[in-house]
C-alpha cells in the first residue's frame, strides 16, 4: 500500500481564544507502527488526536490536512465523519471510570458499537462481543457481558473501553493517556496488552502521553510537541539516547527516576541502620502506634478497614514517603495525622501529644506545629480569598503578631516559595497550577510547622513543573528542617525527596526502611512488583521487563 | 434492592403516622366548635352533651385518635357532620374527578417535556432553543389562576368552542369525546406549570449528560448524536427526572385545588374547602390525611423507581 | 535547574505557559448578572411594579376603599381608567393599592421565612441531633401540597393577610432549611475548609470566613424563586377567598372580583393580571440570571 495509515500535514487548530491550540503539526503513522505524541499539558497533543477523529470541541477551527490512507478527512461533514469514526479510526480516553455509560451493560455497549457500523446484531453481536472481551483478556467474558461498569475494576473498565474501540477492527487506534488514571501495576498490564494487540492485529497506534516511561515502553517512534508545534521527531531509542532539542532534554531531565540496583545501594546496605539509637534519643515528630481506621458506617452494615494495624515513626527533621496503589490507605494515614479522619483504634502522637486527646489550647498548639498540603492546589485555596489572605489565615486564626507583621510575613513566605510579592493581591483563579501549589506550600509554612503532611503534592502538575516544585520543597525542607510525610503513588517522586519509605498495601505496611534500600533492594515481593511495573524511561530495558510483566498478568 | 426498600419504608410510615396525629390534633385545636355549629346557638346543655357524646368528643384526645385509626383501618370513614352522607362516598366521588384531572395533566406534562426537551437537544438550533426557552419561562411565570382565566376567556367566552367549566354530564366513559372537551381546558391549565418545570429540568439534564465522557466515547465509536440522546443520554437522565416528577406531582395536587375552583370541577379541592368552612371534622381529617398519604406514597414510589433505574443502586457494590 | 521552565518572575503579559495558563476571566458576579440581559429585564419589571405600589398614594385618584357616588360598574373612561366595581370603587386605584399587599408578602414574609430557614439549616448542618429532627419536620411540612397546607392553616387561624404570611413562612422555611443544609455541607467538604480546620480554625471561624461566603449564592437564587412563588400563593389564596379580607385590596382578591364580573366587565382583571405576571416574570428572570451567573 502506497499511502501511510495516517498522514497529518501542517495541522493548525484555533479557537476564539487569541492563542492557537495547535500551530503546526505534521505526523505520519505507518502500518502497524506505534507513534507516541509526547508533551506537557497545552502542547496540543490531545487536540491533534481529536482533529484526526473529527471530535474537536465546538468553535474550534482546524486547517491543514489529515489523510487516512491518502483520503482527506479534515473538514468532512458530520454524516461522513460518522462513517469512518469508530470504523477506521478509534479512540481510547484517559478516564476509564467515566468513559462507559453507567446504566448500560457492557454487552449492550459493545452491541451498540457494532450496530453503528452495520455489524452483527442479536446473537451474532453477542458472540462477537464475547470475542472482543476475550481479545482484551477479560476473564469469563460471557458473564461479564451482563455486568454494569460499576461492577468492574478500573483496569477492567479500560479493557472494555479498548474492546469498544476495537469492535469494528480499526486500522488506527488513538490512545489519549490511556493509563494515566490507573495504578502502576494495572498500567503495566494495559501497556503490555496494547503491544500484544498491535502484534496480533497489525493496528497502528498513536499513543498520547506525558509519561516518558510509557513512551519508552511502547512506542516505535516519538513526536515531541510543545505549545502546538513539533519540536523533535525521532526513533524511540535514538531520542532517548541522543535528544537533539533542548526541550526534549529538559523533559527527560525532569523525569524523576528510581535508583538502579547498582547505584551505591550496596555500600549503603553495608552500614547498619542507626535506628535503635534514634528511638531512645528524642520524641519522634510523628508516631503511629497500631493504628486502625474504618470506613463505612456500622448502621449500614458494612465496615471496611482502611488502615489495619499500622505502626510507624518519623524522627524530627526526617522525610517519610508513603507509597502504595489506590486503596492502600496511604492518604488515610496522612489525613489521620492532620486529625481529619476518626481513629478506630491505636494511637497517633504528634511530637508526643496524642492528637485524639488534644482539646482547646493544646489542640491550638498542636495545630501550629502541623501543616497539611492537599493534592489539589486549586481546591485547597478558598476562591474568595486573595493569595495574601490565604497565606495569612493561619496567623489570623492564632492571632499572631500585628497586622503589619503578618503582612510582612506573607511577603517573606512568597519569597521563600519564589513568587513575587505582588502575587499577594491575586486570586487563586489567576494563578497557574504550579503557582497555586507554591502558594499552598507557603501557607503550610506560615506557622513554621515541625511536621508537614503533603498528600500527592505534585500529582496535578506537569513533569517540568513537578520537578521545580519538588526541588523547591527539598530545599525548604533542608533549610527549615521540618519533619515531613510525603504521600504519593509515584515511587520516583517519593524517591526524590524521602529519607525513609513505607510501602502500603490494603491498609498494612508491607515494608519500610531507608528509601535507597527499599527502592534499590526491596525485601518484599510486593515492593518488587511495584518497582517492576513502573515503566522505566529507557527503551533499552523494554525487552528485559517484558517477561516479568507477563508473569504478573498470569498471577 | 429489597434492602433498599426495607430501609426506605419505615421513614415513610413514620411521616404518615406523625402526619395523621398532627392532622387529628390540629383539627381538634381549631377554634370553632362543631357542636355549636350543629346544634345551633340556642340548644340546651343536654342536647349539646348528647351531640358531643355522639361524636365521641367527650373522650380524651388520644383515645379519640386511636378510635379513629381503628375506623380508618376498617375503611369506616364516618358520616359527614354538615354535608351529610357517608364520608366514604363523598371522598370517592370527588376522588374520581380529581384523579382523572391530575393524571391527565401529569401525562400531558410528561409528553410535552419529553418531546420538547429531546427536540431542543437533538436539533441544538439557536432559534428552536430560544423559542422553547421563552415559552418555558412564560409558562412558569404565569400563575395557574391567570392561565385558567385566559383559557376560559379565549376558548369559552371569545371563541365559545369549549365548555367553561364543570364535569362531562355523561361521565368519562360513556362519551369520551365529550369528556375530552370538558377535560381539555382544566388539564392544560394544570399541566402548564409542571410541564414547563419538567421540560426545563430534562433539557438541562440531557445537556449535562451530553457533556459526560461516556458520550465522547460513544461519539468516537461513530454513533450519531440523535441515537446517543435517545438510547443513552435519556436513559441516564431518567432517574433524576423521575424524582423531579414526584415533586411536581405534589405541585399538581395543590394546583388541582385551584384549577377545580376556576373550572367548577367538583373534585376533592372543592370538598376540602367546603369541609373546612363547615368545620366538618371527619371529612377534613380524611381529606388531609389522604393528601399526605398520596404524597408520601408518590415519594416512596419515585424513590423506588429511581433506585430501580440506577443499576449502581439496584445491583450495588463494586466488585 | 538553570533554565527555568516556569518563569514565575516574568512580567505579566508575557506569553504564559499554555496549559498551566491561569484563568484570567473575571467571574461574573451576581451584581453584574443583574446589569444585563435577562437580569436587567427582570430588575426593570420588578422596579416598575414596586414603584407603582410605593407611589400609589400619589398616583391613585381615589382611596382604595372609597366609594364614588353614582359610579356603579362603569366601563373604562378618562375618569376611571379601569372602570368601577359593583360597590362604586375605582378599580385603577384599588389595583395600585393592591400592589402594596403583595409587596409586603414578597419582601417581608419571604425574607422572614428565609432567615429562619437558613438559621435552622445552619444549626442542623452542624449538629446531628437537630438535623434528624429538622429533617423529619421538613419532610412533614413538605408532604403537604402548598395550597392544601394553606387551606388547613386557614382553618386554624381564619382567613386574612396574617394567614398568607403564616403559609408563606411555613412553606419557605423548610425550603431554605434544606438548601442551606445541602450547600453548607457541600462547602464544608471542600479542601479549603479542611485546610482551615487543620491550621486550627474553629467551627465559628470556618463558618464565618469560608462556609457562609461560599454558600450564599444558591440561597440568593432561591430567594428570587421563593418571592415569585409568594406572589402566586397570595394570588391563589385570595382567589380562593382565604387571603386578604375585603374591603382591602390585593392583586389576588382583585382578580377574584374580576372573575366574578368576567362576563359583564372583563376589563376588571386586566390590571391585576398584568401586574401579577410582571412581578412573577421579573422575579423569575432575576433568578435565572443569577443561576446562570453562578454556573458559568
Amino acid at each position: 500500500m502506497s499511502h501511510p495509515v495516517l498522514e497529518v500535514r501542517d495541522l493548525a487548530i484555533s479557537f476564539a481564544h487569541p492563542r492557537p491550540a495547535v500551530r503546526s503539526v505534521s505526523v505520519t503513522v505507518d502500518e502497524g507502527e506505534v507513534v507516541a505524541l509526547v508533551g506537557e499539558s497545552g502542547s496540543g497533543k490531545s487536540m491533534t488526536a481529536r482533529a484526526v477523529i473529527g471530535l474537536l470541541p465546538d468553535g474550534a477551527v482546524a486547517t491543514g490536512s489529515v489523510r487516512l490512507r491518502g483520503e482527506e478527512v479534515l473538514g468532512l461533514p458530520e454524516e461522513e465523519i460518522l462513517r469512518y469514526r469508530g470504523r477506521r479510526v478509534a479512540m481510547v480516553f484517559q478516564e476509564p471510570q467515566t468513559a462507559l455509560n453507567p446504566v448500560r451493560t457492557v454487552g449492550w455497549q459493545l452491541a451498540e458499537a457494532l450496530r453503528a457500523h452495520g455489524g452483527a446484531r442479536g446473537r451474532a453481536a453477542r458472540e462477537r462481543a464475547v470475542e472482543l472481551l476475550r481479545e482484551v483478556e477479560i476473564p469469563d467474558p460471557e458473564e461479564r457481558l451482563d455486568f454494569y461498569p460499576h461492577q468492574l475494576s478500573g483496569g477492567q473498565k479500560q479493557r472494555v473501553v479498548l474492546a469498544l474501540a476495537l469492535a469494528n477492527e480499526p486500522e488506527l487506534l488513538l490512545a489519549d493517556e490511556p493509563t494515566t488514571a490507573l495504578d502502576v501495576t494495572v498500567q503495566a498490564e494495559i501497556l503490555a496488552l496494547l503491544r500484544r494487540i498491535r502484534d496480533r492485529t497489525g493496528t497502528s497506534i498513536v499513543i498520547i502521553t506525558h509519561n516518558m516511561g510509557v513512551v519508552a515502553h511502547l512506542a516505535d517512534r516519538v513526536v515531541v510537541l510543545r505549545q502546538g508545534e513539533v519540536v523533535e521527531e525521532a526513533d524511540t531509542r535514538a531520542l532517548f539516547a541522543r535528544p537533539r532539542h533542548p526541550y526534549t532534554r529538559q523533559l527527560l531531565a525532569a523525569v524523576p527516576r528510581l535508583p538502579e540496583v547498582d547505584d551505591r545501594v550496596l555500600e549503603l546496605l553495608a552500614e547498619p541502620e542507626p535506628e535503635g539509637v534514634a528511638h531512645e534519643m528524642a520524641t519522634p515528630a510523628l508516631e503511629y502506634d497500631d493504628v486502625h481506621v474504618h470506613f463505612g458506617s456500622r448502621t449500614r452494615g458494612r465496615v471496611l478497614p482502611a488502615v489495619d494495624g499500622v505502626t510507624l515513626r518519623l524522627e524530627t527533621g526526617q522525610v517519610l514517603g508513603l507509597v502504595g496503589e489506590s486503596g492502600s490507605g496511604k492518604t488515610t494515614l496522612g489525613r489521620l495525622a492532620a486529625g481529619l479522619v476518626p481513629l478506630a483504634g491505636g494511637r497517633v502522637r504528634v511530637a508526643g501529644t496524642d492528637i485524639t486527646q488534644a482539646r482547646g489550647r493544646r489542640r491550638a498548639a498542636l495545630c501550629r506545629r502541623l501543616a497539611f498540603v492537599h493534592q489539589d492546589p486549586e481546591a485547597s485555596l478558598d476562591p474568595r480569598f486573595t493569595v495574601g489572605e490565604a497565606i495569612r489565615e493561619p496567623l489570623d486564626v492564632h492571632g499572631v503578631g500585628t497586622r503589619r507583621a503578618r503582612d510582612q510575613r506573607v511577603v517573606e513566605l512568597l519569597d521563600a516559595v519564589r513568587l513575587p510579592a505582588s502575587f499577594a493581591r491575586r486570586r487563586p483563579r489567576e494563578l497557574s497550577g504550579g503557582q497555586r501549589q507554591r502558594v499552598a506550600l507557603a501557607r503550610a509554612l506560615t506557622l513554621e510547622p515541625r511536621l508537614l503532611i503533603a498528600d500527592e503534592p505534585t500529582s496535578a502538575l506537569d513533569v517540568s513543573v513537578q520537578a521545580e516544585v519538588l526541588e523547591l520543597f527539598a530545599d525548604l525542607q533542608r533549610r527549615l528542617g521540618f519533619a515531613c510525610i510525603v504521600i504519593s503513588h509515584d515511587l520516583a517522586v517519593v524517591n526524590a525527596v524521602a529519607d525513609r519509605v513505607a510501602v502500603l498495601r490494603a491498609g498494612r505496611v508491607v515494608e519500610s526502611g531507608p528509601a535507597a534500600r527499599v527502592f534499590g533492594d526491596p525485601a518484599h515481593e510486593y515492593t518488587r512488583r511495584l518497582l517492576d511495573a513502573v515503566p522505566v524511561p529507557d527503551p533499552t530495558v523494554r525487552d528485559a521487563t517484558g517477561p516479568a510483566l507477563r508473569e504478573h498478568i498470569a498471577s | 434492592m429489597t434492602r433498599y426498600l426495607l430501609r426506605r419504608l419505615p421513614s415513610a410510615l413514620v411521616v404518615l403516622a406523625v402526619a395523621s396525629f398532627g392532622i387529628f390534633a390540629l383539627v381538634r385545636l381549631v377554634p370553632g366548635d362543631p357542636v355549636s355549629t350543629l346544634a345551633g346557638p340556642d340548644a340546651s346543655p343536654e342536647a349539646r352533651a348528647a351531640i358531643r357524646a355522639d361524636l365521641g368528643l367527650d373522650q380524651p384526645l388520644l383515645g379519640q385518635y386511636l378510635t379513629w385509626l381503628g375506623q380508618l383501618a376498617r375503611l369506616d370513614l364516618g358520616t359527614s357532620y354538615r354535608i351529610g352522607g357517608q364520608v366514604k362516598d363523598l371522598v370517592a366521588d370527588g376522588a374520581v374527578n380529581t384523579i382523572v384531572l391530575t393524571v391527565t395533566a401529569l401525562l400531558l406534562a410528561v409528553v410535552v417535556a419529553l418531546v420538547s426537551s429531546v427536540l431542543a437537544v437533538v436539533l441544538d438550533n439557536r432559534w428552536v432553543n430560544a423559542a422553547l426557552s421563552f415559552g418555558n419561562t412564560l409558562a412558569i411565570a404565569l400563575p395557574t389562576f391567570v392561565t385558567g382565566l385566559v383559557l376560559i376567556l379565549l376558548f369559552a367566552v371569545v371563541l365559545p368552542v369549549l365548555p367553561a367549566g364543570g364535569t362531562p354530564p355523561d361521565g368519562f366513559i360513556a362519551r369520551p369525546d365529550i369528556a375530552a372537551q370538558y377535560l381539555l381546558l382544566p388539564a392544560v391549565c394544570l399541566a402548564l406549570g409542571a410541564g414547563a418545570a419538567l421540560t426545563r429540568f430534562l433539557t438541562e439534564a440531557l445537556r449535562t449528560e451530553l457533556r459526560q465522557p461516556y458520550v465522547t466515547t460513544a461519539r468516537a465509536l461513530g454513533i450519531s448524536r440523535r441515537r446517543i440522546v435517545l438510547t443513552q443520554a435519556l436513559r441516564n437522565a431518567l432517574p433524576s427526572t423521575v424524582t423531579v416528577l414526584g415533586i411536581q406531582f405534589g405541585t399538581l395536587l395543590g394546583g388541582a385545588v385551584l384549577v377545580e375552583a376556576i373550572f367548577t370541577w367538583p373534585g376533592l379541592g372543592g370538598l376540602i374547602e367546603e369541609a373546612i368552612s363547615g368545620r366538618d371534622y371527619p371529612l377534613v381529617q380524611v381529606l388531609l390525611l389522604l393528601s399526605v398519604a398520596v404524597f408520601v406514597a408518590v415519594q416512596l414510589l419515585t424513590d423506588i423507581v429511581h433506585a430501580w433505574l440506577d443499576p449502581r443502586v439496584r445491583i450495588g457494590g463494586a466488585s | 535547574m538553570s533554565e527555568s521552565l516556569i518563569d514565575v518572575a516574568a512580567p505579566e503579559g508575557a506569553a504564559p505557559r499554555p496549559d498551566d495558563e491561569p484563568d484570567q476571566r473575571r467571574r461574573p458576579g451576581a451584581r453584574s448578572a443583574l446589569r444585563r440581559g435577562k437580569g436587567l429585564a427582570g430588575v426593570l419589571l420588578i422596579g416598575v411594579v414596586v414603584a407603582l405600589g410605593l407611589l400609589a398614594p400619589l398616583l391613585a385618584p381615589y382611596g382604595p376603599t372609597e366609594q364614588i357616588p353614582g359610579a356603579n360598574l362603569v366601563g373604562p373612561s378618562g375618569a376611571h381608567w379601569l372602570g368601577t366595581d359593583e360597590v362604586n370603587r375605582d378599580v385603577y386605584s384599588r389595583t395600585l393599592y393592591g400592589i402594596r399587599t403583595d409587596l409586603v408578602v414578597v419582601f417581608l414574609a419571604v425574607p422572614i421565612g428565609a432567615v429562619i430557614g437558613i438559621l435552622v439549616g445552619l444549626v442542623s448542618s452542624w449538629w446531628t441531633f437537630t438535623d434528624v429532627i429538622a429533617q423529619r419536620v421538613f419532610d412533614l411540612v413538605l408532604a403537604f401540597p402548598t395550597l392544601i397546607l394553606a387551606i388547613a392553616l386557614t382553618a386554624f387561624v381564619g382567613p386574612g393577610l396574617r394567614t398568607v404570611f403564616f403559609v408563606i413562612i411555613a412553606v419557605e422555611l423548610p425550603v431554605f432549611g434544606r438548601l442551606t443544609r445541602t450547600s453548607v455541607r457541600t462547602v464544608r467538604e471542600m479542601p479549603y475548609v479542611e485546610a482551615a480546620h487543620v491550621v486550627g480554625a474553629g467551627s465559628w471561624w470556618q463558618l464565618r470566613r469560608h462556609v457562609l461566603p461560599n454558600s450564599w449564592e444558591p440561597l440568593l437564587v432561591q430567594l428570587a424563586v421563593s418571592m415569585s412563588v409568594a406572589v402566586f400563593i397570595e394570588g391563589a389564596m385570595s382567589f380562593l377567598g382565604l387571603g386578604v379580607r375585603p374591603p382591602h385590596p390585593s392583586l389576588g382578591s382583585l382578580i377574584r372580583d374580576g372573575v366574578r364580573n368576567m362576563y359583564d366587565a372583563p376589563f376588571f382583571a386586566v390590571g391585576p393580571l398584568a401586574l401579577v405576571v410582571a412581578l412573577v416574570l421579573g422575579l423569575l428572570l432575576v433568578s435565572q440570571a443569577l443561576a446562570e451567573a453562578r454556573r458559568s
